[in-house]
C-alpha cells in the first residue's frame, strides 16, 4: 500500500535523499519485522484461542462513538454528546431512562461549563444558539 | 553554586500562587488518574493536553507532569485495595498490598506506600537537578549524526526492554514512524500520504493516536461487567505503620529509590520494569523470602518507590536531549513543543524559567501528593464505587472534546476513533501500542537527521561509525540486538520473562 500510494514521492539519492526515501524504507521494515513475526507464529497464542467474548461491547461503543462524531458539527456539543452518554447508558448498559437521561443531560452541562465557560475553548454550537 | 542559584529560581517560579494551584490540579487528577482502571497517565495526560492550551508552557508542564507522578500514587490504592492496578507499574503492589490488606493492614500498606514514594519522588528530582543540566551540556556536541543513532538506540532500547516479542515492538515502532511520516516533507514541500485532506498535510497528531490508542482502546477491550466496584475503605487511625513495619520499609524505600532512578533513565516502560525487578531484589535479599506474596511489607515499599523514582528518571533523557523514554514523556514533549518550548540540551540556557520551575514544582508536587494521599484516602476511595458503567460514558466524552480542541479538527476525532479499533484489534493480538506512539513522536526527527547524515557525508553510510559519539551509540544498540538474538536462541527465560508473568496478574 505504502509502495503503491508513494508512487509519484522520489526516492531521490543516498546523497540527496527524497520525500519517498524514508517511507519506502520503513515500509521495507515492516514487511521485514511482519515476515519474521509470521515465521515466529507457532510460539504465538493460537489464534483460536483468543477471547473475543467483549467484541459486540466494543462494535457497539464504536458505532454510537461514530454516530456522534458525525453529528458533532451539524448538532453541536451539547446535543451530540448528551445522546452519546444517553445511548451508552441505554443502549449498552441497559440503565434506566430516567436516571440515564439525568445523568446524560447533567453530565454534558457540566463538561459545557467546563471546557466552554471556565476554560473558555471553543466548543461546536450547532443548532443552538448558545 | 550554580545549581543551587538555579533551584532557587526554580522555587521562586514553582511556589507562585498560579503555578501551585495547577501543581495541585495536576497532582489530584493525577492521584484520580492513577486509581481508576481503564485510564492510565497517557490518556489521562493525553486527555487534557487540551486543557493547558490557554496556559504558559511553565503552568502547562507542571500540571502535566503532576498527572504522570501523581498517577504512580494514585496507583497504589486500587492496588492494595482491590488487587486491581490502576496502571501496569502497580501490578507488583497487588501482591503483598492487598495480602497486607486481608490481614487488616490496609492502611498501613497505603501509609507505607504513599511515604515510599514520596521518599523515592524526592531523591529522582534531586538527582534529576543534578544530571539533567550537565547531560545538556554535554549533548550540546551532538549533530545529526548523534542524534540518529541516540533515537536508534532509544528505539531498540525500548524494544530490548519491554516484556513482549523484539520483532513486535520493533514492527509497531517501524509503523508509528511510518505514521509519523505523513504530511508536508519539510526538506522537500513534497505532501505525503494526505490524500487531498487538508488536516493530514500537517502530519498525524500525537493526541488523537495515543487517545485512541490507550484511552478509547482500553474502554472498548474493557466491559462494565468486569470492572468489580467492592472496595474496603481504611480508617484513618489505621494508616500509621507499626514500628516494626517501618523498619522492614527502610531499606526497601532506599534500595527502590536508587534503582528506580537508574532504570528509569533507560528507554523502555521503565516505571512497570523497575517495580518488577525491585520486587525481585527485595525477595532475594529479604531474610523471610517466605514472606513475600503473604503480605511483606518489602513487597510494597520496594516497588512503590522503585516505580515513582523511575517516573523522575524518564524526565532526564527528555529533558536534557529532548528525547522520549516512552509514550508519556513523548507526550510532554508534544506539549512543550505545542507551547513553543523545545526540550532538548539548550532548554535548560533558553528557558531557565520552564525547567527549573519545572524541576521545583516537583519538590512541592511530591508533598502535595503526600498530603493528599493520606488523609484523603478515604475521600478517594469513594470514587471507586462509582459504577463503571457511568464512568466510561464521561470518558469516552471527554476524549472527544480533548482530542478535537487540539486543532479544532473532527478528522482528528475520526483519527482517534480508527486508533481506538486499532488499539482493541492490538491489544488482541498481544501487540503493545507504546512503540508506536514513540515512533509517531520521533519521526520527524529521525527523518531529519538521518537526512541530513547522509547529506553531510554525500551519501556514505560510514558517518556513523566516524564519529565517535554516535559510533558508542551504535555500539550499544547492537549489543542489545546481540543480547536480545542470545536470549531467542537460547530460549531460556529471563527477567523480561519473568516480567511477562508478573504483568498477566493485571491481564489475566
Amino acid at each position: 500500500m505504502v509502495f503503491a500510494a508513494s508512487g509519484d514521492l522520489p526516492f531521490g539519492s543516498l546523497s540527496a535523499p527524497g520525500a519517498g526515501m524514508m517511507p519506502k524504507l520503513l515500509a521495507g521494515l515492516m514487511m521485514l519485522f511482519a515476515a519474521l513475526v509470521v515465521a515466529g507464529a507457532a510460539q504465538s497464542e493460537a489464534l483460536a484461542g483468543i477471547d473475543w467474548s467483549d467484541r459486540g461491547h466494543a462494535a457497539l461503543l464504536v458505532v454510537i462513538t461514530a454516530a456522534a462524531v458525525a453529528a458533532y458539527r451539524p448538532l453541536g456539543f451539547l446535543i451530540a454528546m448528551a445522546v452519546l452518554v444517553f445511548a451508552l447508558l441505554v443502549l449498552v448498559e441497559r440503565r434506566k431512562l430516567l436516571v440515564s437521561a439525568a445523568y446524560s443531560v447533567g453530565l454534558t452541562l457540566f463538561a459545557y461549563w467546563l471546557f466552554g465557560k471556565a476554560l473558555r475553548a471553543p466548543l461546536e454550537r450547532g443548532l443552538l444558539w448558545f | 553554586m550554580e545549581t543551587l542559584d538555579s533551584l532557587w529560581l526554580g522555587f521562586s517560579v514553582a511556589l507562585r500562587p498560579d503555578v501551585l494551584w495547577y501543581a495541585f490540579i495536576g497532582c489530584l487528577v493525577g492521584t484520580l488518574v492513577g486509581m481508576l482502571p481503564g485510564i492510565g497517565p497517557l490518556a489521562g495526560i493525553s486527555i487534557l493536553l487540551p486543557l493547558t492550551f490557554g496556559l504558559d508552557a511553565t503552568k502547562a508542564i507542571v500540571m502535566l507532569a503532576g498527572i504522570y507522578y501523581g498517577s504512580q500514587y494514585g496507583g497504589s490504592t486500587t492496588s492494595i485495595l482491590l488487587r486491581i492496578p490502576g496502571e501496569a507499574a502497580s501490578v507488583m503492589t497487588c501482591i503483598d498490598g492487598n495480602a497486607m490488606a486481608k490481614k487488616g493492614r490496609a492502611g498501613a500498606a497505603l501509609c507505607i506506600a504513599a511515604v515510599g514514594s514520596f521518599v523515592a519522588g524526592t531523591f529522582g528530582v534531586i538527582m534529576l537537578t543534578l544530571v539533567a543540566p550537565p547531560i545538556a551540556a554535554f549533548a550540546l556536541r551532538f549533530g545529526p549524526p548523534e542524534y540518529t543513532a541516540l533515537l536508534l538506540m532509544g528505539l531498540i532500547f525500548l524494544a530490548y526492554m519491554s516484556t513482549g516479542s523484539l520483532v513486535r515492538i520493533l514492527l509497531m515502532a517501524s509503523f508509528g514512524l511510518l505514521l509519523g511520516t505523513i504530511g508536508i516533507d519539510v526538506m522537500t514541500g513534497h505532501f505525503r500520504y494526505s490524500f487531498n485532506i487538508a488536516e493530514l498535510g500537517d502530519g498525524i497528531g500525537i493526541v488523537p493516536v495515543a487517545v485512541g490508542l490507550f484511552g478509547l482502546g482500553e474502554i472498548l477491550s474493557t466491559p462494565s461487567r468486569r470492572v468489580t466496584g467492592k472496595v474496603v475503605r481504611p480508617r484513618l487511625r489505621e494508616l500509621w505503620p507499626s514500628r516494626a513495619e517501618w523498619r522492614s520499609a527502610g531499606m526497601p524505600i532506599a534500595r527502590g529509590s536508587v534503582l528506580g532512578f537508574v532504570i528509569g533513565i533507560i528507554p523502555g516502560s521503565a516505571h512497570i520494569i523497575s517495580s518488577f525487578i525491585s520486587y525481585a531484589l527485595e525477595k532475594r535479599v529479604s531474610r523471610t523470602p517466605e514472606e513475600f506474596g503473604k503480605g511483606a511489607v518489602a513487597g510494597v515499599a520496594g516497588p512503590e518507590s522503585a516505580n515513582n523514582a523511575a517516573s523522575t528518571g524518564a524526565f532526564v533523557p527528555m529533558l536534557a536531549l529532548g528525547i522520549p523514554t516512552g509514550p508519556v514523556t513523548a507526550v510532554l514533549i508534544a506539549a512543550l513543543l505545542i507551547h513553543g518550548v523545545p526540550p532538548g540540551p539548550t532548554l535548560v540556557n533558553d528557558h531557565p524559567n520552564v525547567f527549573w520551575g519545572f524541576v521545583a514544582s516537583m519538590y512541592v508536587g511530591n508533598l502535595m501528593l503526600l498530603a493528599l494521599n493520606l488523609p484523603l484516602v478515604g475521600l478517594f476511595v469513594n470514587i471507586l464505587r462509582i459504577p463503571y458503567a457511568f464512568l466510561y460514558p464521561l470518558i469516552i466524552m471527554f476524549c472527544v472534546i480533548g482530542v478535537y480542541e487540539v486543532n479544532n479538527s473532527i478528522v482528528d476525532v475520526w483519527i482517534m476513533l480508527i486508533m481506538g479499533v486499532l488499539g482493541y484489534g492490538l491489544k488482541k493480538f498481544g501487540f503493545d501500542p507504546a512503540p508506536l506512539v514513540l515512533g509517531l513522536v520521533i519521526a520527524p526527527i529521525l527523518e531529519m537527521s538521518l537526512r541530513q547524515s547522509l547529506i553531510m557525508s554525500d551519501g556514505g553510510w560510514s558517518i556513523f561509525v566516524q564519529r565517535p559519539i554516535a559510533a558508542a551509540l551504535l555500539a550499544v544498540s547492537a549489543g542489545l540486538l546481540v543480547l536480545s538474538a542470545i536470549g531467542y536462541l537460547s530460549r531460556r527465560k529471563d527477567w523480561r520473562a519473568k516480567l511477562a508473568e508478573a504483568e498477566a496478574i493485571k491481564n489475566p
